[in-house]
């Protein structure tokens, strides 16, 4: 069938070119050689010869035309086994979202992060004298993200930072279902707002008061989740237990602690926008901390320019030494609030320690708080992990500026009359310690941060003569890199 | 210490419910070879109708089809197929040797070698026969086009192979003259495709080429039901039994939980309903009485078995399709 079509186009074409050739013979030709084969007689074609070009010239077309459709159906193989190929081909992202190797379902995947910070910091006592003035490599951590078989995850941060290698994350999470994933390793411990931000995203240079309190890394294991479309979420571990703002990488074995967290964002599945980002919670620590002479497990409360504000007594006597001897909880609420180019954030914690010296003890307790709100004056909207990318990056030549944001911050931290002057030297430490601070926030593109800031801290005691500890102000300013 | 008790109060509490809920519906995974798919449209619905009548179960049964080496690679590589229903032997064989997913005699465990039903490979040409195509010898004619797949991907195309060199070694009588017959055969391949549907693609749908070398279950649906009134099947003087074997997938199953429901489905396919769907969908059916019922579907053509010429499925595989082989020595991509 295929040959009967392609014989009678070939005998149309053949006719084409017969009257074709006619017609041009009673032509007049420019071209002599025309003339001269015009002129030379042509023997008239016979049925036979018709016949025999047809059948050549319907051979011919049918061997183009089957050429011509192999062509088209190696293409078309081509795009099949291309798309095929991309199913397994692992890809290579590096880019603005990062850099990272995954496997084409997505299961596999391995991230490479990493962020730096590099701090100047400019601080003067409220007496005029000079404070600690320096730069400082503040944090400096690569950070290796891996998936495998897409329910297992693992990280691995290291921090490098001022010098010193601490291990700061290693765990592993077992994505069983999206409201139960167990954490297991060394981590965050499931407390403070502001401290379970990630570095990068912090709005000011250093955690408010409240981070004082809450744990920073400890080893256990986490149960964890969202429930109802994220609107509920929920963190429960066992730990071995660290003093308020402490890390750790071994076991003091004196007890083990329970932490949790409940987090809710009520309105997080709202069509309006306007409270989709109000979330409030509640935190709470219990276990048991113990200490020694050498090691009095009791925590030093520290200032944004990381100056020590208040420690406990420590002489190196078992009567001039306070050391951890109990119970340790902790309590708070925390909440954000975050709607178009503004946001909030606060939170409150107390402490309490069971703490002995000699033979006499008691339970002292600290209590933080902090305020702090952002704008980004230029346009982009606020989250708790901040802007995350600018609207236009900054680049002179189309105009960009980047995004910029102001912040401002309230934060305060009280240790109990009880601490003092017993377990405590009101003449070294500070009882209360209160922290201001405004800033600005500039952000080139989504790696990168500059930020600037002043700070304005004064403190109840700490001075000799029941003075209290000069003031510190200062400015304070980043550079962050971070992919 | 007590308060950690939550969590795994919590992990309790869902390894309970997680069972609990699946056990009125069960679904299966069947990895099958290219030209099945209408086969296995009508064996699911039989299945899970016969199924639910016996145990009050529903069953839901997915397809996957593809070359059925790619498909055997697939489920090596953690596709999780319950069951496998490839195009030959040595590819059920790759997931006992590679993947370990099956024991080494899981040949034993269905009658008949585990393979419900055999074919053979059979030569589809265009209405009239324009080229005159009569047997194996014509495809190697100057000016013969033909289409087949790739033997390095499909399980057809290994069989089309086979049943042209068994052809030649008994008409020729040495090896090396069969090399060469099927190097000859080869020059006239002017497309490739992966798998044996890809090929009647090629050969139906777009046009290509004189002779489509076929399964015959393809070949008669092609005649039947592709392209009515366009095309012959020429039965060639001798051809190769071909025997598309199936087996559970037993880690997949194990770990599934769906052991039974998996082998009662491969077990159907010898039923007297299953044989008559596969009758019914041009595959030779074992049992006699409907391979008698359908006898007009199927001509009669002597064939040999692999095992006869070549040896059993691994001494062919390593001798012809391993990298090195022979396909690769006289196959020459573009010529």
């Amino acid at each position: 069938m295929r040959a009967t079509t392609h014989r009678r186009t070939a005998a149309g074409l053949l006719m084409t070119l017969l009257t074709a050739t006619g017609a041009a013979a009673q032509q007049p030709s420019p071209q002599p050689i025309a003339t001269a084969a015009a002129a030379t007689p042509v023997a008239p074609a016979t049925s036979s010869d018709t016949a025999r070009l047809v059948d050549e010239l319907a051979a011919r077309i049918e061997d183009l035309d089957q050429q011509l459709r192999v062509l088209q159906r190696k293409l078309e193989i081509e795009k099949e086994q291309a798309v095929e190929k991309a199913k397994v081909t692992p890809t290579v992202v590096a880019g603005r979202e990062g850099y990272a190797v995954r496997s084409a379902d997505g299961d596999f995947q391995l991230k490479f992060r990493g962020y730096v910070q590099a701090d100047a910091r400019f601080v003067g006592d409220g007496d005029g004298t000079s404070g600690p003035t320096n730069f400082v490599l503040r944090r400096v951590r690569p950070v290796l993200e891996a998936t495998a078989f897409k329910l297992f995850d693992f990280k691995l941060m290291p921090d490098f930072g001022g010098g010193v290698t601490v291990l700061q994350d290693a765990y592993a999470d077992l994505k069983f279902v999206p409201w139960l994933k167990v954490r297991a390793g060394k981590f965050k411990g499931p407390f403070g707002l502001e401290r379970l931000e990630s570095a990068t995203e912090l709005t000011f240079v250093e955690r408010g008061a409240p981070t004082n309190i809450a744990p920073n890394r400890d080893l256990g294991v986490m149960a964890f989740g969202d429930l109802a479309s994220g609107r509920f979420a929920y963190q429960l571990g066992v730990f071995n237990g660290v003093v308020d703002g402490g890390s750790a990488d071994t076991d003091d074995h004196s007890g083990k602690d329970v932490a949790g967290r409940v987090f809710f964002l009520p309105f997080k599945t709202s069509k309006r926008e306007t409270f989709t980002q109000l979330g409030v919670g509640l935190a709470a620590t219990d276990g048991s901390q113990r200490g020694t002479l050498t090691q009095p497990n009791l925590p030093a409360y520290k200032t944004a320019a990381q100056q020590t504000s208040f420690r406990y007594r420590s002489d190196g006597t078992a009567d001039g030494t306070s050391i951890a001897d109990g119970r340790h909880w902790r309590v708070g609420p925390q909440a954000y609030y975050y709607v178009g180019s503004v946001g909030f954030l606060t939170e409150y914690y107390v402490s309490s320690q069971h703490v002995r010296r000699g033979t006499t003890a008691t339970d002292v307790q600290a209590s933080a708080w902090q305020v702090s709100g952002q704008w980004a004056l230029t346009g982009e909207k606020e989250s708790y992990r901040g802007i995350v990318s600018p609207r236009r990056n900054f680049d002179r030549s189309n105009g960009g500026w980047g995004g910029v944001e102001l912040t401002a911050r309230f934060s305060q931290l009280v240790v109990d009359d009880s601490a003092f002057p017993f377990y405590a030297n009101p003449a070294a430490a500070a009882r209360t310690s209160n922290d201001s601070v405004v800033g600005v926030n500039w952000f080139l593109n989504r790696f990168v941060k500059l930020t600037g800031q002043y700070e304005n801290i004064t403190f109840d005691g700490g001075a000799p003569n029941g003075g209290d500890r000069p003031a510190e102000r200062g400015v304070f300013t980043r550079v962050q890199f971070a992919f | 210490m007590r308060r950690p008790l939550l969590p795994f109060i919590a992990a309790a509490l869902i390894a309970i419910a997680i069972p609990a809920r699946a056990q009125n519906t069960v679904t299966l995974l069947n990895a099958s070879y290219d030209p099945t798919r209408e086969l296995y449209q009508d064996i699911n619905a039989a299945f899970a109708k016969a199924w639910q009548a016996k145990t009050g179960q529903a069953v839901t049964i997915n397809q996957s089809h593809g070359g059925s080496g790619k498909q055997a690679r697939a489920v090596i590589d953690g596709l999780q197929a319950d069951v496998v229903t490839l195009g030959l032997a040595y590819d059920v064989d790759a997931l006992s040797r590679i993947g370990k997913l099956i024991p080494a005699d899981w040949q034993k465990r269905l009658p008949n070698n585990s393979t419900p039903y055999t074919s053979t490979i059979v030569l589809l040409v265009r209405k009239g026969n324009p080229k005159h195509v009569r047997d194996w010898d014509d495809l190697v004619r100057a000016g013969i086009s033909v289409v087949t797949p790739n033997p390095k991907t499909s399980g057809g195309a290994r069989w089309n192979y086979l049943a042209a060199w068994g052809f030649a070694r008994k008409k020729y009588g040495t090896d090396d003259k069969a090399q060469e017959f099927v190097a000859k055969l080869y020059k006239n391949v002017p497309v490739l495709d992966s798998g044996a549907r890809g090929a009647t693609t090629t050969f139906v749908q777009r046009g290509i080429g004189d002779v489509l070398i076929a399964w015959e279950n393809e070949a008669l649906l092609a005649t039947e039901k592709l392209g009515k009134d366009q095309f012959e099947i020429v039965v060639p003087s001798v051809s190769i039994l071909a025997e598309p074997p199936v087996s559970v997938v037993d880690k997949v199953v194990d770990k599934r939980g769906t052991r039974k429901v998996a082998q009662a489905y491969l077990e159907f396919l010898y039923s007297p309903e299953g044989q008559e769907i596969g009758a019914k969908h041009y595959y030779r059916p074992r049992q006699a009485d409907v391979l008698a019922k359908y006898a007009a579907s199927f001509p009669k053509v002597p064939m040999f078995t692999i095992d006869e010429v070549f040896g059993g499925w691994t001494k062919a595989q390593q001798t012809h399709f391993d990298d090195g082989g022979v396909f690769d020595k006289i196959y020459e991509p573009g010529s």
